[in-house]
């Protein structure tokens, strides 16, 4: 293997301010070396020879270059309890504040704008059965979405393999998943039948608007992969589809603050998110 | 007794602006965090506090003068947080503008070093 | 369980007409400004009344639905409407409009050439950023020409910013002519050596 030189001071400031302006994932110096991994990797299998035309091929975006590139980012494998500490941050803070004025019974809205194959609304309800100790005074409504609606096929079929679930513990499968064959679990009935599933163009509002109004949006590692003029329009769509003074979270590296200026940025504990202001009437 | 350097929170989208002000400042004995615009300027701000605030005006997703605008609204100390806008504009609506939206001191750009020094040293009350 | 399913799936909201739009722009209600400034963006036509009622716009999202949808018709005339606001005094609304024009890759092409050699010397500092937009060797091109005309200092700054990312070897002599106008000024001779060394970086890979 030959010897991987660390990226100078320079490149990497020029590759996280490029990759921020075009993506909005913010990198930080925490993040450097899972960044320059990532230029390493790339570059071999592009078979640019340094940083410099390596950076020439994501300028351009040779071949969906800034896609392959922050893939890594992204984890494409999704699977139960995947940052956790956004559902930290829903138990511990945003479903406290969003009960604040609501009484007994009154419908709780949460919404997986980007759910894939299901694992991150169906997390979202094992977690809340599991850890929220007012879940039993509130109608809780989770939707997912994707705009690939073969993902959410799979999603409505509920099933999952040994990876999906390697983060939950023995006993909350042993609890909401039934064991269909050696290493193939499926959500059970009852679960499965609570969370509803829709397809969903983040960016026509004509599709999102229908879905009413949520307490809290989860849409994670999806806007960094539109164009300027999408993801602004995607984030109005979103707004419009939060509740005055509603949450809405997004993935790990992302931030709002190269996407769009309407929403404010709360600070919690366990998660940055932003919020749709006002109170409700 | 060494004293706690001071930190300086610049918000320019101009990247060679920010490299320049930050090689400025650190050999000056600041200690330096960076921001592209006025919303990931107040995501920082609600992370970490600092001593003072260099801001550009013209940036994308919040201009400066809205941002500092938006952080004098806010409750606690982070509201009063000093600041020195820099501008490309010289003209006195200007300046009477980012006096408005809370500035604490007006440069024009380019900024040269010199004045950078002086009035980050004067606005976070560092000795010369 | 107090997980629920809604069944139903509602309907498409109609869409607005124009005179709904018209009549929701000049609204006292931010929130039917909001509805009426997302709703343009469906007619084509309705880009000559967003760009008349931005300037008077105090609501920082309503006015930001606007200029979305001002990138969104994305015709020459939307464009073109914009063009004004980046001479403002309105901080918020000349980024505003620079922010929607860069977002447009047409807004480039069709509006860079005129925006470089506009009179106004605030206005070519802007528009040196949308020349991002271009590829490389056009953007680099252009940027070239400018700073070899160019006498304000602040535009040349803004050109070299943008060269030191889009730059390639042939802005090599102009960012050299521009460093020895201007011998005085630190900040240039500091972002030419920076934007210099990065493209000669680029320049000798294999």
């Amino acid at each position: 293997m030959t010897e991987r030189p660390a990226l100078t001071e320079d490149e990497f400031r020029r590759l996280c301010e490029y990759l921020y302006r075009r993506t909005g994932m913010v990198f930080t110096e925490a993040k450097r070396y899972y960044v320059e991994r990532r230029v390493w990797e790339r570059m071999a299998e592009t078979g640019a020879a340094s940083f410099a035309g390596y950076f020439a091929l994501l300028r351009t975006d040779t071949r969906d270059e800034i896609q392959q590139f922050v893939n890594a980012f992204t984890v494409n494998e999704t699977y139960f309890y995947r940052e956790e500490y956004q559902l930290k941050c829903l138990t511990n803070d945003l479903m406290t504040e969003r009960v604040s004025d609501k009484q007994a019974g009154d419908p709780i809205r949460i919404w997986s704008a980007a759910c894939s194959t299901g694992e991150e609304p169906y997390s979202i309800a094992i977690w809340l059965l599991e850890n929220w100790s007012r879940v039993d005074e509130y109608f809780i409504e989770i939707v997912g979405s994707d705009i690939d609606t073969r993902v959410l096929e799979l999603a409505r079929a509920g099933t999952f393999g040994k990876r999906a679930l390697m983060r939950l513990p023995a006993e909350l499968i042993g609890k909401y998943f039934q064991e269909l064959s050696a290493e193939r679990w499926q959500i059970e009935a009852q679960l499965r039948d609570s969370v509803s599933f829709t397809p969903v163009n983040l960016v026509e509002p004509g599709q999102t608007r229908q879905h009413g109004q949520f307490d809290v949006i989860f849409c994670r590692n999806v806007l960094i992969y539109f164009d300027d003029t999408s993801r602004r329009l995607a984030a109005e769509n979103l707004y419009d589809n939060l509740l005055p003074g509603g949450f809405i979270c997004l993935g790990h590296s992302e931030s709002m603050s190269r996407i769009s200026p309407l929403f404010d940025v709360r600070r919690f504990a366990d998660a940055i998110v932003y919020q749709r202001p006002g109170t409700r009437t | 007794m060494t004293a706690v350097p001071k930190t300086v929170l610049v918000v320019d989208d101009a990247g060679l602006v920010r490299v320049y002000y930050r090689s400025i400042l650190e050999e000056a004995g600041f200690r330096v965090e960076e921001a592209l615009n006025g919303l990931e300027a107040l995501e920082i701000l609600l992370a970490r506090p600092v001593d003072l605030l260099v801001v550009d005006i013209n940036m994308p997703q919040m201009d400066g003068l809205t941002f500092l605008g938006t952080l004098r609204e806010k409750e606690g100390s982070i509201a009063s947080i000093p600041a020195l806008v820099t501008s490309t504009e010289s003209a006195d609506a200007d300046f009477a503008a980012a006096r408005a939206a809370g500035a604490n001191y007006y440069l024009v750009k380019p900024v040269e070093r010199e004045q950078l020094v002086e009035f980050a040293r004067m606005l976070c009350g560092v000795r010369s | 369980m107090p997980l629920v399913r809604k069944p139903t799936q509602p309907a498409e909201p109609p869409k607005a007409s124009a005179g709904e739009v018209l009549a929701g722009l000049a609204s006292a209600n931010p929130e039917a400004r909001w509805t009426a400034a997302r709703a343009a963006a469906e007619l084509a036509d309705s880009a000559g009344a967003l760009a008349a009622a931005l300037p008077q716009e105090t609501d920082a999202r309503v006015r930001e639905a606007m200029f979305t949808s001002l990138a969104r018709i994305g015709t020459r005339e939307s464009l073109r409407a914009m063009l004004p606001m980046l001479r403002s005094n309105d901080a918020a609304l000349r980024t505003g409009a620079l922010d929607a024009l860069c977002s447009s890759h047409f807004a480039a092409h069709e509006l860079l050439p005129q925006l470089l050699s506009d009179p106004d010397v605030d206005v070519r500092i802007l528009s040196c950023e949308l020349a991002r937009s271009l590829p490389s060797e056009d953007a680099s091109r252009s940027l070239c020409t400018l700073l070899d005309r160019e006498a304000e200092v602040n535009v040349c700054a803004a050109a070299i910013e943008v060269l030191a990312e889009v730059g390639n070897q042939a802005a090599l002599p102009a960012l050299e002519r521009c460093a020895q106008r201007f011998p005085q000024v630190p900040f240039l001779t500091f972002a030419i050596r920076l934007a210099t060394d990065r493209i000669r970086a680029a320049g000798s890979r294999d």
